[in-house]
């Protein structure tokens, strides 16, 4: 077993922000986890899974985020606790269920975990999902550390409990992903039956009656914030600079602190809690400084809530100077790091500390060392051939055709690897439910053929309804379902169609081809490796009409990797090979762009890069002199 | 290289796909990935940088009239150009004859040529029976007959040719319509350039007015109820009005003004009407049903045609006056036209 899952506590363990969180979640006695995966997020359910066959508890990855927190919320209306792990777009999801339950409010104690994506590294966007916290007047904790994720976590179960409703916990990237010793506390071990009470059920009814109910319960919130120790205030009586940060910003604003020496003249406020605001605390901390500078990620949440609040102050407040995203001090966009602070305080303080950022630093070292790379599909990926055969059909096609993207790997049909066909990317599923309007704009004049495509994943996630409103209007819509067998962007978590659950459990699974069927579509399916024989399909149902769907069906590469690998052993002919001349014009290194072929500058061919290359034999035959050659296994 | 008129594939595309000039000849089909022949339409797949490309020096619309030396021979000639003889003629095999468009001539010639070694290879046009017609190469005299008829759509037949070359056949003959010998015409040209040797020894040109869009066409006959496979395509002697399909269902009539719309816009810029560059041009003999008009305009299409009529595989006729002046006329007529509309279409770019 684990240490991370051992009873005992009271040692020190090395644990990645999102363990730690967690850990938080066992030692606050949680007994039902759920979660969809996403990045930054995926690795508390993960965690917790692998919990599950040592300890107690149940996991699961569910359909999607607002199913995860619904499930989650039956555990928390039997008594038992609950935690629900997301990414910022999937509390988008979830949502709908969240401001209702709210209203109903719960009983064992529930905490929902949002990890946020600033810079929108691994995401569609990076909206800040603190908002929701406002939107549904839930609690809100912003853990700095990973320790203190591991403690605001375990905390905020007692929190739900005492005010009988959902806590959010924020995590960002960097602290989802960073690594730091952390303490860990003992493990409880405390009998627990699960049982609804018929005598109080939860509802939204009456709703005003509720609403006040709910702004009760943030009121009592404030209060047990206001007496907690995670708004924590170091530096000077009276510093030059007041600075109120949380989450991460936190630890960029210390370090940079530090390092400008200005730790006698700056105070810091660190916000763990900051919704509702622990009004005393921020009352009294105003009191030291007229300057005030805001640290957080991505939206100005606390700066604008602390604006409003000493315009509340009104006189008392006096006149103070606020910086922050909205007064441009802070960049309003993008991840924050040390650097932005410290440029901030040369400017401020008048110092001259740094001529060089850490990343101009680092840019300059690594110049030569490392070259561009750009996003690119796994050598062997079968959306590299799904893709190229849809790229053919358009172009068959000839009527100025496009790609109706969604969110998975092939998202990266935006660009070059994917040979550009995307030309749309929103949310989960949403690519569906786009096409099915384009499919209704034939009246209009519309007369350029869409296709959408679909990761088995996504489809089950949020797919479904936007096929069935095709369906039920009678939309003309191609989907392409690209079956991979695994959720594979985030890291190959199972999903209703593997035959596992999130505990290795296995389940019967959906099977997809059927569930279409069950609609009434026509389903096809085709082999993304076989390019010719899939553009041949995907032209014929361009042809057609009414709502059509073509299985692209293949094991992601890195799956079929695992799984004993690929058959083939690769090599260019180079008396064969064209390179540059009319006839070829470097096809396979300049449009195909397997990262395993590279272009032999010396001799103007095209190579293998023995390395990189997994042998799935797919560029033998984009070749038009079949100059790259397979043979028999490699070894 | 002039920048501004690369001669590769970003040239062909400025020149000829931007504009809808595209006939679908197929002579840049399948020299490599980049275009290609699918249902009836050449389609450009992805973006060449070549700047130097056998695409655009072959196509028959890339170069503006009169900047090649195909198209300065073909600006000069009058009417139906520069020709050894000019005669009637038709297959002595009736059986060949039925199965073909007019006199069964392309067949008969071809299969001589095959038989004698003349040809090793023939390029031709298939019926695509569901499909788009497109081009094929026949290996066997056995199989030609199979390809008699013609298709009224443009079939993208040469790309079979760039298909064939380098697989061993050393002579090919070629049977097409006039774009596609000035296609061959101007591949020839660029084979002298580089000291390469043709492998092309024998080119049957049709004539041509116009050619169709097949999937406009194909459209057409099934939204007005076609049934069955179709056969060949006919376009009955003034004054019917009609376009007329033999299909294993039976025979369609459609109104020849329906069946214009679907002309390939390319065509209305086309000069040559009866195969300026071919060794020997054949087109139906105007009220003589079962008979062709048979233009030789080359020794090797001599030789051809006098060894097939002392084999007794064809027969010929003296050709009237009166139909030869009617055809000069005819082929003035298109010169005239494709020159004025090319020199509109250039005006217009220029005014634009
Ligand atoms: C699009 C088109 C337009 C024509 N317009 C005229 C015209 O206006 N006036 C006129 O007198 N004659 C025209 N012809 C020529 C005529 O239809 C006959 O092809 C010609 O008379 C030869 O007849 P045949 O009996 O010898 O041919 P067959 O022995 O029947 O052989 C026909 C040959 O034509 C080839 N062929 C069939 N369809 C095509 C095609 N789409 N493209 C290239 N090759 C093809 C086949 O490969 C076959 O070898 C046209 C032909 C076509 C294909
Ligand atoms: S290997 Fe094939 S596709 Fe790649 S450059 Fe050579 S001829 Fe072209
Ligand atoms: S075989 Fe070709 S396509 Fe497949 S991984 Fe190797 S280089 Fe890439
Ligand atoms: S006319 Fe012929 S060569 Fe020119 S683009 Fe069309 S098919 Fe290609």
């Amino acid at each position: 077993m684990k240490k991370i899952f051992q009873k005992n506590g009271n040692i020190n363990l090395l644990l990645q922000g999102n363990e730690a969180i967690a850990r938080g979640a066992l030692e606050g006695d949680v007994s039902f986890c759920s979660g969809y995966p996403g990045n930054p997020s995926s690795e508390i359910i993960e965690t917790l899974a692998d919990a599950a066959s040592h300890l107690p508890i149940y996991t699961e990855w569910s359909i999607n985020e607002k199913v995860a927190v619904e499930a989650a919320a039956a555990a928390s209306f039997a008594g038992l606790r609950s935690i629900v792990c997301m990414k910022q777009c999937g509390l988008n999801v979830a949502s709908d269920f969240l401001v209702n339950l709210t209203l109903s409010g719960t009983k064992g104690g529930m905490v929902l975990v949002t990890c946020d994506d600033p810079s929108g590294i691994s995401s569609t966007n990076e909206e800040d999902a603190r908002v929701f916290a406002d939107l549904a007047d839930t609690p809100l904790l912003e853990p700095s550390t990973p320790q203190e994720a591991l403690e605001m976590t375990k905390w905020a179960f007692d929190l739900s409990e005492k005010i009988n409703n959902i806590v959010l916990l924020r995590s960002v990237s960097h602290l989802s992903h960073t690594r730091s010793v952390v303490r860990i506390g003992e493990l409880p071990e405390n009998e627990k039956k699960a049982r609804f009470d018929t005598r109080n059920p939860f509802h939204t009814f009456p709703v005003i009656a509720k609403h006040n109910i709910r702004h009760e319960k943030l009121k009592t919130a404030e209060t047990i914030f206001e007496s907690s120790s995670w708004n924590p205030y170091q530096g000077p009586e009276e510093p030059e600079l007041l600075i109120m940060a949380c989450g991460s910003a936190w630890c960029y604003v210390l370090e940079a602190v530090e390092i400008a020496g200005l730790t006698g003249r700056i105070g810091i406020l660190k916000l763990g809690t900051t919704w509702p605001l622990p009004k005393k605390i921020v009352r009294e901390t105003l009191r030291k400084c007229d300057r005030i500078l805001f640290a957080e990620e991505v939206d100005p949440f606390i700066e604008t809530a602390i604006k409003a609040y000493a315009a509340d102050l009104g006189e008392e407040a006096g006149g103070k100077t606020f910086m922050g995203k909205a007064s441009g001090h802070i960049p309003s966009t993008g991840e924050l790091n040390p650097s932005i602070f410290l440029n901030l305080f040369e400017i401020l303080f008048g110092l001259d500390l740094i001529n060089k950022t850490y990343r101009e630093k680092v840019g300059e070292h690594l110049d030569g060392v490392i070259f561009p790379r750009e996003f690119g599909f796994c050598p062997g990926c079968p959306h590299r051939g799904s893709y190229y055969a849809i790229k053919q059909a358009l172009a068959w096609d000839n009527r100025d055709g496009f790609i109706s993207g969604d969110i998975g790997c092939y998202t990266m049909g935006i660009w070059p690897t994917g040979f550009n066909q995307v030309k749309s990317v929103h949310a989960m599923g949403s690519g569906l439910g786009i096409a099915s309007g384009y499919g209704k704009l034939a009246q209009f004049g519309f007369d350029q053929p869409v296709v959408t495509v679909c990761g088995d994943s996504t489809f089950y996630h949020a797919g479904l309804p936007g096929l069935i409103n095709a369906k039920f209007n009678k939309s003309d819509i191609l989907l392409l379902v690209l079956d991979n067998s695994a959720t594979a962007m985030t890291g190959f978590q199972p999903h209703p169609g593997t035959g596992s659950t999130a505990t290795g459990e296995d389940t019967e699974p959906v099977d997809l081809e059927a569930l279409l069927r069950s609609l009434n579509i026509g389903v096809d399916v085709a082999d993304p490796y076989e390019t010719e024989a899939s553009a041949q399909k995907i032209y014929a149902l361009l042809q057609k009409k009414g709502p059509r769907v073509l299985i692209m069906k293949r094991k992601c590469a890195l799956v079929q990797g695992k799984q004993g690998g690929f058959p083939y052993q690769m090599s260019v002919n180079h008396d064969v090979c064209l390179g540059e001349s009319c006839g070829c014009g470097r096809y396979c290194t300049r449009i195909f762009r397997c990262p395993g072929l590279i272009w032999d500058k010396e001799n103007m061919k095209a190579t293998i890069d023995q390395v990189v290359c997994v042998g799935c034999g797919m560029c033998a035959d984009i070749c038009p002199r079949g100059a790259i050659e397979k043979t028999g296994k490699r070894n | 290289m002039d920048k501004k008129n690369p001669e590769g594939q970003t040239g062909l595309v400025e020149h000829v796909f931007k504009k809808g000039l595209c006939v679908t000849c197929g002579a840049c089909v399948d020299l490599c990935p980049y275009m290609h022949y699918h249902d009836g339409r050449v389609t450009v797949m992805d973006k060449c940088q070549a700047e130097d490309g056998r695409c655009f020096k072959w196509c028959p619309r890339a170069v503006p009239p009169g900047m090649n030396t195909a198209d300065a021979e073909q600006m000069a000639a009058k009417g139906i150009g520069p020709f050894r003889k000019i005669v009637a003629a038709r297959a002595c095999d009736e059986k060949k004859r039925e199965s073909s468009q007019n006199g069964g001539m392309a067949t008969a010639l071809l299969t001589l040529a095959m038989e004698t070694g003349m040809i090793q290879g023939a390029i031709l046009t298939d019926r695509g029976d569901d499909d788009a017609p497109s081009g094929k190469m026949v290996l066997s005299k056995e199989m030609i007959s199979a390809f008699s008829g013609s298709r009224y759509s443009a079939s993208g037949a040469l790309s079979a040719l760039n298909r064939a070359v380098g697989k061993g056949v050393e002579k090919i003959g070629v049977v097409g319509l006039p774009c596609q010998m000035e296609a061959l015409e101007r591949r020839h040209q660029y084979y002298i350039k580089k000291q390469m040797t043709d492998q092309v020894t024998l080119k049957i040109g049709l004539f041509c007015t116009w050619a169709l869009d097949y999937r406009k066409l194909a459209a057409y006959l099934e939204q007005e109820g076609l049934t069955g496979t179709v056969i060949k395509c006919d376009i009955p002697p003034p004054p019917a009005e009609i376009f007329r399909v033999y299909t294993t269902g039976g025979t369609f009539d459609f109104p020849l003004p329906d069946i214009r719309q679907m002309i390939q816009k390319g065509c209305s810029v086309c000069t040559d009407m009866t195969s300026l560059y071919a060794d020997i041009s054949l087109g139906a003999y105007e009220g003589r049903e079962g008979w062709n008009t048979l233009i030789i305009r080359t020794e090797t299409g001599e030789k051809l045609v006098d060894l097939a009529v002392s084999k007794g595989r064809i027969e010929i006729e003296a050709f009237p006056e009166k139909n030869m002046s009617d055809l000069d006329h005819a082929a003035q007529n298109k010169k005239n036209r494709g020159a004025d509309a090319s020199l509109k279409m250039t005006e217009g770019e220029v005014g634009s």
